[in-house]
């Protein structure tokens, strides 16, 4: 049986990339030490933040949730509240977000759950039916991750946080730079750093990871030490994603070669850096979207763009005919790809 | 002879038991990935090489999220 590096006792996590295993304390520790270094290395927060982690009630955000609502007690000049988007997921939503309730209930944190139906009009599941109908071309979590981000910062603004803190681990980062290779998309490779920026606007919110050098295996094992992980529920649009498929190639790697996800996030970093230099990603000027006045990386920010393909957005000639030229151009597109099939 | 497994969200199954059986024996006879979970036995996390015992009983939480 494996004894903990530090102090001998029997171990209850090895890491294989590194040889070195650890007592339930000694996990504890290196997990902390390990966070905390990854917020130094990138300055993820200064001394006076309202921190608004988003929470799904899942194991992963909840942990987050949990180790900066800690954290904060030491650190007299932040505040942390939490943040629920509710996309209308039947049959999964509903159970997490009573995780949630009790944990920020028994914890006295302060909170706000945004709900799809009441800030976009219609449930995921009604929108995804919808598109459907529509002969749209998108799977179900394009439209769950551009409303979803579009909530997250207008609903962390208004909550007036300084920084939205969200539960990213490093095998969802990988996930994502190897999904981002595949589609040949280097503009949101560049992006996928643990700091979001440097994105200049007013109605910007910084988005923070602070588990980016965490693997999911080692926040599961947080979430079940502080009984944050009862219970698994899947999302029913999940194994629609090309996300699933990649995940599976990857935790089929690491098995035969440990050490593979540290190596692929040591790859992205390098990427970051090259594309960097080449320019790309410095034009990360932020538009207002001409019809929310959200910011957005267009002129017509995604959200505005999906909901005109679905037809929940239905602007008039007179307020098309006014949008700057590049806005109108992108509204007439979006109209165009919503009436076609 | 056997070991109990309850894989959250996934019921449960058995796996015959035999002598130095270990934690990571089970993830093999069931094909697991060791990365995608993270075996519990009596309320506590236990390492893959953990000797088990005959009537074992073991929780399996996934590591992969549901969303």
């Amino acid at each position: 049986m494996a004894k903990c590096s530090i102090c001998g006792r029997p171990a209850i996590y090895v890491s294989r990339a590194s040889g070195l295993a650890f007592c339930e304390k000694h996990f504890l520790e290196y997990f902390s030490r390990k966070v905390r270094r990854t917020m130094r290395k990138y300055r993820m927060f200064g001394p006076r933040e309202h921190i608004v982690v988003a929470v799904s009630g899942g194991k992963d955000s909840m942990s987050l949730l949990h180790f900066l609502h800690n954290l904060s007690k030491r650190v007299p000049g932040w505040r942390v509240t939490a943040l629920l988007i509710d996309e209308g997921i039947k049959g999964y939503r509903e159970y997490t977000i009573k995780r949630f309730f009790r944990f920020v209930e028994e914890n006295n944190i302060d909170y706000k759950i945004v709900g799809f139906r009441e800030e976009i009009g219609y449930t995921l599941d009604e929108i995804v039916k919808m598109g459907r109908e529509r002969g749209l071309p998108y799977l179900p979590c394009t439209y769950c991750g551009v409303f979803r981000r579009y909530l997250l910062n207008k609903a962390a603004r208004e909550m007036g946080g300084t920084v939205v803190a969200t539960g990213h681990n490093l095998d969802d980062i990988v996930q994502t730079y190897l999904m981002n290779i595949i589609g040949n998309d280097w503009a949101k490779i560049v992006r996928l750093g643990p700091v979001s920026g440097p994105s200049h606007h007013p109605k910007f919110v910084r988005k923070v990871k602070p588990f980016y050098e965490v693997l999911e295996k080692e926040t599961t094992i947080y979430a079940i030490i502080h009984g944050l992980y009862d219970g698994f529920e899947e999302c029913p649009y999940a194994p629609l994603s090309i996300r699933w498929n990649i995940r599976k190639m990857i935790n089929q790697l690491e098995e035969r070669s440990p050490g593979a996800k540290y190596s692929l996030l040591r790859s992205l970093e390098t990427a970051i850096d090259i594309l960097r230099k080449h320019g790309i990603g410095e034009e990360e000027q932020l538009y207002t979207c001409a019809i929310c006045g959200e910011p957005s990386a267009h002129p017509i920010c995604r959200a505005c763009q999906l909901k005109l393909e679905l037809g929940i957005l239905r602007l008039s000639e007179e307020r098309i005919r006014s949008l700057p030229e590049k806005a109108r151009r992108m509204v007439e597109a979006a109209i165009r790809r919503g009436e076609k099939r | 002879m056997a070991v109990k497994v309850r894989i959250l969200g996934d019921g449960e199954k058995e796996v015959a038991y035999r002598e130095g059986m270990r934690v990571v024996d089970v993830l093999r006879e069931l094909s697991l990935l060791e990365n995608e979970y993270v075996v519990v036995r009596r309320g506590k996390v236990v390492a893959e090489d953990e000797e088990l015992v005959d009537g074992d009983e073991l929780v399996l939480y996934p590591v992969v999220s549901g969303g």
